[in-house]
């Protein structure tokens, strides 16, 4: 039984642990805004500068770029797809609820805001592709 | 999983499902596999040195009302005709229902089935045996023509063990992982239709020892049963720890492959989820199906060999099989497998489980209300709550860890000569340790 005691203890510690382990996740929500304005230095451009998230995607020739990236973004922040395709399509966003975005070909801007923390998948259907894994906190 | 999704949607995941949840923090990965390596260490060095565990003795009966409500014929009566009711129902859905996501089929059998039957069993016990609508429909059989429905034909063939719900197994989690039109309503409705048939003639040809060693459904809910605290003793209703419950798994041919598939399947599940495999998968599409395919099996093959492997190694008595040694100590990887079950599956159970209650309302996909649940909101507080859910897991996979080294231990006291019982474990230990800290890898990579 003292053994099976110890066991138990093992656990609690484990819990405490991670009880303590909070802050981490604070750290890394930090850490993940951090990485997100680091990804906007390079979209720099004349237009104006989106806030949150962008992510660049371009769809030529049934060949789509980012394809199936990991994005951390925000809880509750604006996440911003600027599409270039050369051709109409739709993405679907596996989040809960699900929801859509429609594209028309060549250059545009979509603003979506997601509340509820989880990986999400952004895919086009046709091609069946995933272009990014928005790891949302 | 709005309602107007197109039917033609193909979702990811777990099928059925929007988002799926966080990764787990690397601290909170490392505690855990920490937790578990010295765990697994304590229990080989301190714990005792006689097995503890009998099943000719384990137990103490029951509180006597509880035992003869139990096993009232009111009362098995009422869960046979619920099972059935729940079985009518969702049969209604499958062939006239809608072929759209709104649909509760799709639910009630990926979520409130296959997912809810661990919880059910673990709390309540065997529960799939109580309401399994197969074993009913036997019966009816045999009462029509006035024969007995455990014994049908012919006898179950001993060396076929567990290994036909080991194939049924594989074949649902085929189905749902690997399969592209698993959440089409035709293809899915097949699948049952198969399993309804293969069940019934498999019935009629054995009796029910097919259905305790064949149906896929009822093998699981019944080995996560043994976790519970219910068991029987010469068919006496007893209250047991699950230490003791489980230490009375029968060890028959092919519960390493049952163990293995249930396993090797829900890592695999967590694996192509994550964005190395889908990076890779995406950059050869035209193999993508044929990788999956691959990948499934190869996760449940790997489990099986690891653990087949961690058991063999070890010196063994004069005369006595090495490799007769799995399918002795499969039973000890019960708590690992609901562990991680509980890990990946539980905020899918809480939260597509309340969507599947609220579409059952409306089989027909039409906008009726039919148990008034169609208004209610399902309750998100897990998906806002990460950290609570991560640690949550992370408890659970340690917490299934910890049983499993001790029901390995115990049975090693029982089977190993004396001069192998330490050295004997340490394989298995190994591999039970590389499994959840595998588990714990993939809920941090996933």
């Amino acid at each position: 039984m003292r053994h099976i005691t110890t066991a138990g203890m093992l656990v609690a510690v484990l819990a405490l642990t991670a009880a303590c382990g909070s802050d981490e996740v604070a750290e890394e929500a930090t850490a993940a805004e951090t990485t997100a304005s680091e990804s906007e230095t390079p979209t720099e451009e004349p237009e104006p500068e989106p806030e949150g998230t962008v992510i660049e995607m371009t769809l030529a020739g049934g060949k789509v770029t980012p394809a199936g990236a990991r994005v951390e973004a925000a809880a509750g922040e604006p996440i911003t797809f600027v599409i270039d395709a050369d051709t109409a399509g739709e993405l679907h966003v596996h989040s809960t609820p699900e929801s859509e975005i429609a594209f028309d070909a060549g250059r545009s801007e979509h603003e979506l805001v997601l509340d509820q923390p989880g990986v999400v998948e952004v895919e086009l259907h046709d091609p069946p592709l995933v272009v990014v894994q928005l790891e949302v906190r | 999983m709005l309602p107007g999704a197109s039917a033609d949607e193909r979702i990811f995941a777990h099928g059925i499902g929007g988002a799926q949840d966080l990764p787990i923090s690397p601290g909170l990965a490392i505690a855990g596999a920490v937790a578990a390596l010295t765990v697994s260490f304590t229990v080989l060095a301190l714990a005792w040195r006689n097995p503890r565990y009998d099943a000719s003795t384990s137990g103490r009966p029951a509180p006597r009302l509880l035992a003869s409500a139990v096993d009232s014929t009111a009362f098995v009566v009422g869960l046979r005709v619920l099972g059935m009711a729940l079985f009518l129902f969702t049969a209604w859905t499958a062939v006239l229902g809608e072929d759209l996501l709104i649909n509760p089929f799709f639910g009630m059998f990926y979520v409130l089935l296959w997912v809810g039957v661990v919880p059910a069993s673990l709390l309540l016990g065997p529960v799939w045996k109580a309401l399994s609508p197969v074993r009913t429909i036997n019966r009816g059989f045999a009462l029509l023509t006035g024969s007995d429905p455990e014994r049908g034909l012919f006898t179950y063939p001993a060396r076929l063990g567990y290994w036909p719900a080991a194939l049924g197994l594989f074949a649902f989690v085929w189905l749902e992982l690997v399969y592209p039109q698993s959440t089409d309503l035709g293809p899915v409705r097949l699948w049952c239709a198969a399993y309804v048939a293969i069940m019934l003639v498999g019935g009629a040809l054995f009796g029910d020892t097919f259905y305790e060693r064949a149906d896929p459904f009822e093998v699981y809910s019944s080995l996560v049963a043994k976790l519970s605290v219910w068991g029987r003793r010469d068919g006496v209703l007893v209250i047991r720890s699950p230490l003791a419950n489980l230490d009375t798994v029968p060890a028959r041919p092919g519960l390493v492959a049952v163990v293995a598939v249930l396993f090797g399947s829900t890592a695999y599940d967590s694996f192509q989820d994550s964005s190395v495999w889908l990076r890779f998968t995406q950059a050869r599409l035209d193999q993508a199906a044929l990788l999956d395919n691959v990948a499934l099996l190869g996760f449940c093959v790997g489990v099986g060999v690891i653990f087949a492997v961690g058991c063999a190694t070890t010196g063994v008595g004069p005369g006595e099989s090495r490799w007769s040694l799995p399918d002795l100590f499969a039973h000890s990887v019960v708590p690992i497998i609901v562990g991680y079950i509980v890990a990946h599956y539980l905020s899918y159970l809480v939260e597509v489980g309340q969507q599947t209650v609220v579409f059952m309302s409306d089989p027909m996909s039409d906008g009726s209300n039919l148990f008034g649940t169609s208004d209610l909101a399902v309750n998100y507080w897990l998906s806002y709550h990460p950290t609570f859910l991560a640690t949550a897991k992370v408890v659970a996979v340690v917490a299934g860890h910890v049983l499993a080294v001790v029901a390995a231990h115990d049975r090693a006291v029982r089977l190993l000569p004396a001069r192998h019982q330490v050295a004997g474990q340490l394989p298995l230990l190994v591999a039970m340790v590389a499994f959840t800290v595998g588990g714990l890898y993939l809920l941090f990579a996933g």
